[in-house]
């Protein structure tokens, strides 16, 4: 039909790029994702930036809020004071050596084995509403009933921290027994005992109970004395360990179970040969992930099959339960290709039909007009019978 | 720049000094060395840019008819390039590389031909790509891709060159596999007897002896006055009739049906017939409509009809939109002139004939006659026979509605005087000759 003859083109030399064309198209490809992976990066440090300045932790040296104890230790290290916060009783019994305080802040979440830990370091002790574990690590303070509502109350002892202070604002008591121990601030009002909020128990090492945490937080600090005691109390040496337990901290540290770990049993090389299977694994992805050359489209035709509007239709007959129309249109296709098989014109009328349709099967004339002008079908089943005896009926007629 | 798997192994390679030095410094030491034998290697390949790529291809092809596309690659780099070459066309343009399975994805398992080339400095080679276009059109080459290596065969360069190109792909034509029955029966059609023809426009052939069995009513008695014998007329079909075929690329025309548009049998009807009718000696011209002229020939006779039909119908594609059959019917007007035949190849969608062929077909039917070929569904025929559950009850009903509409559809056009026949793809170009044949037989024409 068509001559061989062929197109041949003018050879393209290079594809019109010089290496600056190249370097410039790849800046400006690289440049959109470069600004989404800076933004991502910068957003990221400024995500995580701010979080360890403040928390929301009550009495821990880094929350501004009214329950918070930031204002305690930022005067305290403006005075020369190193503020240690820990969480752990591991960093807590590292870091709390000999001429340092150990501030305890509460004694919900520490379990004997803790609080033996604590009794064993060498530092000053400072406990602050700790009264289950008053008897193990001041001995001769025993936690009080009574005073349990804050108020204002004088020394009332020769405790020098205590003293220098004044007055306090404070809750609880605590008593003392034996020797050594000092208490102050001691409750007032009516049905008043001998219990205090401060109690210093003198030895080896100096041990303060304080029975209320009111007087170190954000909110009462500049309240009466609270907060010439407070920096007394926790300025006497250069080092203070702020020990804020944690529910997370069980104090159980996995070097100290003495076991070995999986890490330990690995030979060094497997690791090593790990990191090499990672380069050979991205080598490989470089090699396969380099496509020979763009991909080519193609233009697609259009993916709607004619059967789809009769599919649609037939669905729409079925969701709206139209039997009798069905059956209508089944009746109608099987009368129409009997009627055009037998040599009816179109124009051919009911009884005509019925009797060529009756003549030609040897069916009773009755039969016939029941089935292709019967009372419709109302239900699925009767629908896919009256279907399959239009289908004998027909292929009475074709066989005749 | 790319790798290539000697890259890769290289790497892995790696495993001997790691297991010799357990250290993590072993591993980046190696990394880097490797790194530094690709940097030398993409150095030293020759640069990808630095040739000339000239394509050549056969002006058009049939559908299916394996061809090639041959690549002449000039090495006018100072290096000696050895490497891959992609030469990149569409799935639809590439020979199917395994068994395919009927049905499945016309692009599935075709990949873009590759080749391994070695071209010394300022030599040229030539690189052959197979093609089996299984889609019809203007199919536009892809880029080259050429990916040099470099000495230690570790990595490379790769660039895209654009090369132009375009293969015509013209329709198959299966159906001149019924060309040559229908050709015979053509010729049956000669030197017939005037009774079994006899016809307003049959025409008078020439004279010949009386031999047993003709016609005594054809008997020429003037003549055989004249001479000693008996002789008889003899009459042929008419000749140099004009046939328009005018094929629907709206919207109806974009529905597939089994794997191909509806405009795909089109095509191929339209081709037996501007085949046949040339042969039978018919002028043939051909639209293709939608909104507007889509494809069209006039005025070649001979031979050029046939391939100026299908190149110009090549690039016919389906529009989505609805036909003018008011300005199809402007168009008619201003091409004939006088009595003709007019060959719609469209659908009988009861929707779209009632908007349009219905409305214009008084029209042509007055003046020509009109000829409407219609593609049908095997799918609705299927659709008819399904009982095995409620849904498939519901879908023959509604596939039995279907039929019963289009042939009302039909009917109406009859009665308007159109001759409409409405059959399977495989079916309707056959069937449009048969109805030429006929109407040439009668000599309606």
């Amino acid at each position: 039909m068509t001559a061989p003859m062929t197109t041949t083109l003018i050879p393209a030399t290079g594809d019109g790029t010089t290496a600056r064309s190249r370097a410039a198209r790849r800046w400006r490809r690289a440049r959109a994702p470069l600004v989404v992976l800076a933004l991502l990066l910068v957003g990221g440090l400024l995500a995580v930036l701010p979080a360890p300045r403040t928390s929301t932790a009550p009495l821990a040296p880094d929350n501004p809020g009214d329950t918070g104890a930031r204002a305690l230790a930022q005067i305290l290290t403006r005075h020369g004071v190193h503020v240690h916060y820990v969480r752990t009783i591991a960093a807590a019994e590292k870091a709390a050596t000999a001429g340092s305080t150990l501030l305890v802040l509460g004694d919900l979440y520490l379990t004997p084995d803790m609080v033996g830990r604590i009794g064993r370091s060498a530092a000053d002790l400072v406990l602050v509403e700790t009264p289950d574990v008053l008897d193990r690590l001041a001995p001769g303070v025993v936690p009080s009933f009574g005073g349990s509502t804050t108020d204002v109350r004088g020394a009332a002892c020769d405790d020098p921290d205590a003293v220098a202070a004044g007055t306090i604002t404070a809750a609880g008591a605590v008593r003392g027994h034996g020797p050594g121990v000092t208490v102050c601030f001691l409750e007032s009002g009516a049905g008043a005992g001998e219990g205090g909020a401060l109690a210093v128990v003198a030895g080896a090492r100096r041990v303060s109970v304080l029975t209320d945490a009111g007087p170190l937080t954000n909110r009462s600090l500049a309240d009466q004395g609270n907060a010439a005691l407070a920096l007394r109390l926790l300025g006497v040496h250069p080092d203070l360990v702020w020990y804020l337990p944690s529910s997370d901290d069980l104090g159980i540290e996995r070097s100290s179970q003495g076991g070995t770990s999986l890490t330990d049993l690995i030979p060094p090389w497997l690791v090593q040969l790990g990191l090499l299977a990672v380069a050979v694994a991205a080598a490989a992805a470089v090699w396969r992930g380099r496509r020979l050359g763009p991909v080519v489209s193609e233009r697609l035709p259009v993916v709607v099959r004619a059967g789809e509007t009769t599919r649609g239709r037939g669905r729409l007959y079925r969701r709206a339960g139209a039997h009798a129309h069905a059956a209508a249109a089944l009746r109608a296709g099987a009368a129409s290709r009997s009627a055009a098989r037998l040599g009816l014109p179109r124009s051919a009328d009911r009884p005509a039909t019925v009797a060529a349709i009756s003549r030609a099967t040897g069916r009773p004339a009755a039969d016939v007009e029941h089935l292709l002008y019967g009372s419709s079908p109302t239900d699925d089943r009767a629908l896919a019978v009256l279907a399959r005896e239009l289908d004998h009926l027909e292929s009475e007629v074709h066989r005749s | 720049m790319a790798i290539t798997w000697r890259a890769v192994a290289l790497t892995a390679l790696g495993a001997v000094p790691v297991l010799l030095l357990p250290v993590p410094g072993t591993v980046l030491v190696w990394v880097a060395l490797v790194a530094a034998l690709c940097a030398v290697d993409v150095a030293l390949a020759a640069s990808p840019r630095r040739l000339a790529v000239s394509r050549s291809v056969p002006a058009s092809v049939r559908r299916t008819e394996p061809t090639s596309s041959t690549l002449t690659i000039t090495n006018l780099d100072r290096r000696r390039l050895r490497g891959l070459v992609r030469d990149a066309w569409p799935p639809s343009a590439l020979p199917a590389s395994g068994p395919v399975e009927p049905g499945a994805p016309a692009a599935l398992g075709r990949r873009a031909p590759r080749h391994a080339v070695d071209i010394p400095v300022g030599e040229a080679a030539r690189v052959v790509s197979a093609l089996q276009p299984t889609r019809r059109g203007d199919i536009p080459a892809g880029a080259v891709t050429v990916r040099t290596v470099g000495p230690l065969g570790l990595a490379g360069r790769q660039a895209s060159l654009p090369v132009p190109g375009r293969l015509r792909v013209l329709p198959e034509f299966a159906s001149r596999r019924h060309l040559p029955s229908r050709l015979a029966r053509l010729r049956e059609l000669d030197g017939r007897a005037a009774v079994q023809v006899r016809g307003a426009g049959t025409e008078f052939d020439s004279l010949r002896e009386y031999v047993v069995g003709d016609d005594v009513r054809s008997i020429d008695w003037r003549a055989t006055a004249r001479r000693a014998d008996v002789v008889v007329r003899t009459w042929r079909p008419e000749r140099d009739r004009r046939v328009l075929v005018v094929v629907d690329t709206s919207r109806t025309s974009a529905v597939r049906v089994l794997d191909a548009p509806r405009l795909e049998a089109s095509i191929e009807a339209a081709l037996l017939l501007t085949a046949l009718a040339t042969r039978a000696g018919d002028r043939v011209e051909l639209l293709a409509w939608d909104r507007r002229v889509r494809a069209s020939t006039a005025g070649r006779t001979g031979s050029r009809v046939l391939p100026a039909v299908a190149e110009s119908l090549a690039g016919v594609e389906p529009a989505l939109v609805e036909a003018d059959w008011a300005g199809m019917v402007g168009q008619v007007r201003s091409r004939l002139s006088r009595r003709s035949l007019v060959v719609l190849l469209t659908t009988v969608d009861p929707a779209a004939v009632e908007r349009g062929v219905l409305g214009v077909a008084a029209g042509l039917t007055d003046r020509h006659v009109v000829v409407l070929a219609s593609v049908a569904d095997p799918e609705v025929d299927d659709l008819r026979h399904g009982r095995r559950s409620a849904a498939e009850v519901f879908d023959a009903a509604a596939a039995e509605r279907t039929v019963l509409e289009r042939e009302a559809v039909a009917q109406r056009l009859r009665r308007l005087g159109v001759e409409v026949l409405d059959a399977l793809p495989d079916e309707l170009a056959p069937r449009l000759a048969d109805t030429y044949l006929a109407l040439k037989a009668a000599g309606r024409l």
